[in-house]
């Protein structure tokens, strides 16, 4: 082998290695300088591009939710406040393989249906992109713990603190302070530019209630702060930021107390009880039963749990009840014996021997008072104002109605609020219906007839009206006209709240003030006027409440109805009679206000009961009535109410009694 | 080789045991320009793997532990004679070829390619980066047996012993050592004096070949790498992500860099395999331009070097040998360079001495260290027959 290298010309191959290597030199020179080229043109001609790119890459305005002002009562207890809690959310752009992700997801945390449902829906709505969309809420300590260990492994997941709204009383406020739910597209698309600026960062808004109601003062207002992210989302520092501003505290005049004895005093009922300080106007309970948690809407409530809500037609959890229109019945009855007294159709005096019913003249159908439909039948025979109040004779108001005419008697209760809706700050409320000569002919396209005024007189045919009109009507006696229209809100961030609205409400001014002492009275022997040797001469909530509570310290007026639900033949004399399915009873409705007639001390609380199906005004609503004036006056107020030179009920003035003869004589 | 045949070839006197060992300790063969180049990388590199692991301290104590296992290994094969070398090569070449046999016999998969050998008693190793220096260097050792420049039969035999090799480490899935592998045998055939025409008329062949190729045989993440190469904004977040990134980070360096440890994109991981393939883009982003330049600038003189000492060398063994490691060496490092600024289609190669490594680095090291064997077999006493 080695003998070979004689013949070899090692000039000749060294000059042609040298050849090459110079050769392959040159062709390294000019891929070098393609190379140099390169990096000149990406790091000094395109430098302020692609500078800027990598600051896109790394820099990300994001919006900081402002802090939702908390709710309290108005005795400082919180309604509603703020939860830290720790979400898991999914900046989408971020993960490769959302599905995957999903399903890896799935064995560290707890995923529903509903949970993966939501997230898809918040996926497929607009959003701002390399947003995070929540997946699961408030994760527990493990899976916490699960998520930050396998964090390597799930690129654009994180997992967020958050304050989440939470209603320590549950159900209880459900409906009056109402709850707060993820923003929808027409939440969004109903923002103005600013507004909208300023939910960029906001989960939530008030759905119903308060909450709706004060979204403006609860929400806040947005902060916002440059932060850097990695490549996989993941936030590594805050370089600059403005702060958010926290929403206002605000506070309610709703007592949580008075709330719960509500709620309690309701017992199994389905029903609505609206309580109103009649000083303030101050709303101090409302209660709408049966509730629901309001705290599942706050996370976004389960397809299921949302049907069961939905889906129970009797008990309709959903629907506020406080704020609903149902037919009135006897409780309007005052508000027309005012309205006949101020108008001149009847005085102290004017008295009408009631048969049983009602006939207008040249007309054989008769109206029947409600006493035909019991055993006994027949009416209440010689009866004033008053006696037409506490025995609440349908035939007196059927005369009063007839005669003061449906233009009058819409007038005059349309200043007690019936028809509209006097609430400041209770927008959502229904307004009900007090007909009139327009009215039917707008929505029906049909005259005024005469007897829609007889059936109008007991709060029956085409008048509606909601627990809240009740209440507010009932404050306006117990105020003797005073207006002061209800509200929720007392004050906000601690400072007593005004309203600019309030100003512009009229007082309610009879042409004789001493017809609203006289109509407190009346009342009042609805609820105190004993059983006495005369027929039909007690009060109709007098067995329920004074005389189921012998050591009452207080009065209380009040007025019952019995609202028909279904229209029941007048040739039908018993309601027991006829079968009548649960949802076909009549309704139970108790007004009232307390302490009534007390030398020292003003109406505390006016209110009104509304028990669905609740068959008798008298002893259904009215001890619901008695339980909650209790409640508020003798444990939340602690008042001392005995009247001790007095040992009597109030004493009353004007032409009764009469004289017992005369009184005798009606029992025929 | 024994005491005699020393004296024989270098015109030295034998001399006694005791003297022999006092003048090889004296004399231990070190190229310092080499040496001083090479560690420079590394050090580099070290700044750089420093940063790009985000901190991360025992990535970079395990780069620095196999940098000086590499560093004793360039010097232990510095001090080999290169005779004994080139009689060893055609034997390693088998035990190189017997390897990537029992790879594909018992490898063990990482990153897609089944490339790495898991030995009872050896740390794991990749045998197809050793192919990277035996390679060249086997056909070193058969076109220098034979006249110059080769003929065509030699030529392709010569093509043979490249190809079962690179055949081999196809098979693993490692596309880009099979192409340094191609490469490295190619460049020994170019300095060999391979007729030029002939390299144009394969150059051709391979140009009209590749449309071939792409529609019959590439598969789909090598289609979705040419198309991304093409334009990589046609799939930014997925086969375009990487380049894409890579370019932002250079550009955004500008001329003097985001300063060391300040690379945004590097820090936010924005670069995808910033601590192998990717590792240039982190340091034209952190040191700038002049940092780019500063390290292109290192291998220039490496490339330099070993040329010079190619040139320098007493036959066309030692020759082909130091200027095959060197032009391959350089091809990587351009191959790579080229594939983070955008000028070539990604190709998983790492950047060398720089990326994070194990036998990559190794290997390299061993080529060195044969350059410094030929550069210490050329300043010794001239050859009798030259």
């Amino acid at each position: 082998m080695t003998g070979r290298w004689h013949f070899r010309d090692h000039q000749a191959e060294r000059r042609l290695f040298n050849r090459r290597v110079v050769l392959a030199s040159s062709v390294v020179f000019l891929l070098l300088a393609a190379l140099v080229g390169r990096l000149v043109n990406l790091q000094v001609v395109q430098y302020e591009y692609f500078s800027a790119r990598s600051d896109g890459n790394r820099l990300h305005v994001q919006y900081v939710p402002p802090q939702r002002g908390v709710i309290y009562d108005r005795s400082g207890t919180l309604l509603a406040d703020n939860l830290p809690v720790y979400n898991l959310t999914i900046v989408p752009e971020e993960v490769n393989d959302l599905a995957a992700t999903l399903d890896y997801l799935s064995d560290l945390v707890e995923l529903g249906e509903n949970d993966i449902e939501t997230f898809e829906n918040q996926l497929r709505r607009g959003r701002v992109p390399y947003s995070s969309v929540p997946l699961r809420y408030v994760l527990t300590e493990d899976e916490k713990y699960r998520v930050a260990v396998n964090s390597h492994r799930l690129p654009g997941v994180s997992m967020e603190p958050q304050l989440m709204r939470h209603y320590p009383f549950d159900s209880l406020t459900a409906h009056s302070v109402g709850y707060v739910s993820h923003i929808n597209q027409q939440e969004l698309d109903a923002l103005d530019e600013t507004e909208f600026e300023n939910y960029g960062g906001t989960t939530h808004i008030g759905k119903t209630g308060v909450e709706r109601t004060y979204e403006h003062l609860l929400h806040g207002r947005v902060g916002y702060e440059t932060v850097e992210k990695n490549n996989r989302g993941r936030v590594m520092r805050v370089l600059e930021s403005t702060e958010a501003v926290a929403g206002n505290d605000i506070a309610l005049h709703l007592d949580h107390r008075l709330q719960m004895a509500t709620e309690a005093a309701l017992g199994n009922y389905r029903g609505a009880v609206v309580a109103i300080e009649p000083e303030t106007g101050g709303i101090l309970a409302m209660v709408s039963k049966p509730g629901f948690d309001p705290n599942l809407f706050v996370t976004g409530i389960s397809g299921r749990d949302y049907g069961v809500l939905v889906t129970d037609e009797v008990n309709t959890p959903l629907f506020d009840r406080s704020v609903n229109p149902y037919p009135p019945g006897s409780t309007v009855k005052p508000f027309l014996g005012l309205a006949g007294l101020h108008l001149g159709f009847v005085d102290y005096e004017f008295t009408i021997d009631d048969p049983g019913y009602f006939q207008l003249p040249g007309v054989s159908y008769r109206w029947n008072n409600y006493t035909m439909r019991t055993a006994i039948g027949g009416g209440h025979g010689i009866t004033d104002l008053r006696r037409a109040i506490y025995q609440s004779s349908d035939t007196f108001f059927y005369d009063l109605g007839h005669r003061m005419g449906i233009d009058a008697m819409h007038d005059f209760m349309s200043l007690f609020g019936f028809g509209g809706n006097l609430a400041l700050d209770i927008g959502y409320a229904r307004t009900g219906v007090l007909p009139s000569r327009d009215w039917k002919m707008e929505t029906r396209g049909e005259p005024w007839f005469p007897g829609d005024t007889i059936n109008s007189s007991i709060g029956q045919g085409y008048m509606w009206a909601t627990p809240l009109q009740l209440a507010t009507a009932a404050t306006l006696i117990a105020n003797e006209g005073r207006m002061v229209r209800p509200r929720m809100l007392k004050s906000v961030n601690g400072e007593p709240y005004l309203f600019e609205e309030e100003f512009a409400a009229a007082d309610v001014v009879l042409e004789d003030a001493d017809y609203w002492r006289y109509m407190r009275d009346a009342m009042t022997m609805v609820v105190h006027r004993p059983y006495s040797n005369i027929f039909r001469d007690y009060g109709t909530a007098y067995e329920a409440i004074a005389r189921a509570d012998p050591d009452m310290t207080y009065q209380i007026a009040g007025k019952t109805g019995t609202a028909q639900v279904v229209g029941i033949s007048q040739n039908i004399r018993s309601s027991a009679e006829i079968r009548v399915s649960e949802q076909n009873k009549d309704h139970a409705l108790f007004i009232a206000f307390a302490p009534a007639g007390h030398p020292l001390i003003d109406p505390r609380i006016a209110l009104a009961v509304f028990v669905e199906n609740g068959e008798h005004g008298s002893t259904v609503a009215g001890p619901v009535a008695k339980r909650i004036t209790d409640a508020w006056l003798l444990d939340i107020l602690q008042l001392d109410l005995t009247v001790e030179p007095e040992p009597e009920p109030a004493p009353l003035r004007g032409p009764l009694p009469r004289e017992p003869s005369e009184v005798a004589a009606l029992d025929g | 080789m024994d005491n005699q045949e020393f004296s024989r070839i270098s015109g030295v006197p034998p001399a006694r045991p005791v003297v022999r060992r006092l003048r090889r300790l004296a004399a231990v063969k070190i190229d310092f320009h080499l040496l001083v180049l090479v560690l420079s990388l590394c050090l580099y590199g070290l700044a750089a793997l420093y940063s790009a692991s985000d901190g991360d301290n025992g990535l970079v104590r395990r780069q620095a532990f196999i940098v000086g296992l590499g560093g004793v290994a360039m010097l232990a094969v510095a001090q080999v004679d290169m005779r004994l070398i080139r009689r060893a090569t055609f034997y390693v070449y088998l035990g190189g070829l017997a390897l990537l046999g029992l790879v594909l016999w018992a490898g063990v998969e990482a990153n897609g390619a089944r490339s790495w050998l898991d030995l009872p008693g050896l740390p794991s190793f990749q045998p197809s980066e050793l192919m990277k220096i035996i390679v060249p260097a086997t056909l070193a050792w058969y076109l220098s047996e034979r006249p110059f420049p080769p003929r065509l039969w030699q030529i392709i035999v010569a093509c043979l012993l490249v190809l079962v090799p690179t055949a081999l480490v196809v098979l693993q899935n490692d596309l880009g050592t099979a192409l340094l592998v191609a490469m490295a045998g190619f460049f020994v055939l170019l300095l060999a004096g391979m007729s030029l025409k002939l390299i144009a008329a394969g150059g051709l062949l391979a140009l009209l070949a590749s449309p071939l190729w792409y529609i019959f045989f590439a598969l789909e993440h090598q289609r979705n790498r040419i198309l991304s190469f093409i334009n990589p904004y046609t799939d930014p977040a997925g086969a375009g992500y990487n380049i894409i990134q890579s370019q932002i980070a250079i550009g955004s360096g500008g001329v003097y860099g985001k300063g060391f440890g300040e690379g945004d994109q590097s820090r936010l991981d924005f670069i995808p395999e910033s601590n192998t393939d990717f590792i240039f883009a982190v340091i034209a982003e952190e040191f700038g331009l002049a940092g780019a330049l500063v390290l292109i600038g290192l291998y220039v003189l490496l490339l330099a070097r070993g040329l010079l000492i190619a040139v320098n060398a007493r036959n066309m063994f030692a020759r082909l040998l130091a200027g095959g490691i060197v032009l391959i060496v350089f091809f990587n490092v351009y191959v790579n360079m080229a594939m983070v600024v955008g000028l070539l289609p990604v190709i998983g190669l790492p950047l060398p001495l720089i990326s994070r490594g194990g036998t990559a680095i190794i290997a390299l090291f061993v080529g060195f260290g044969l350059l410094m064997s030929i550069d210490a077999h050329s300043r010794g006493s001239p050859s009798p027959r030259n």
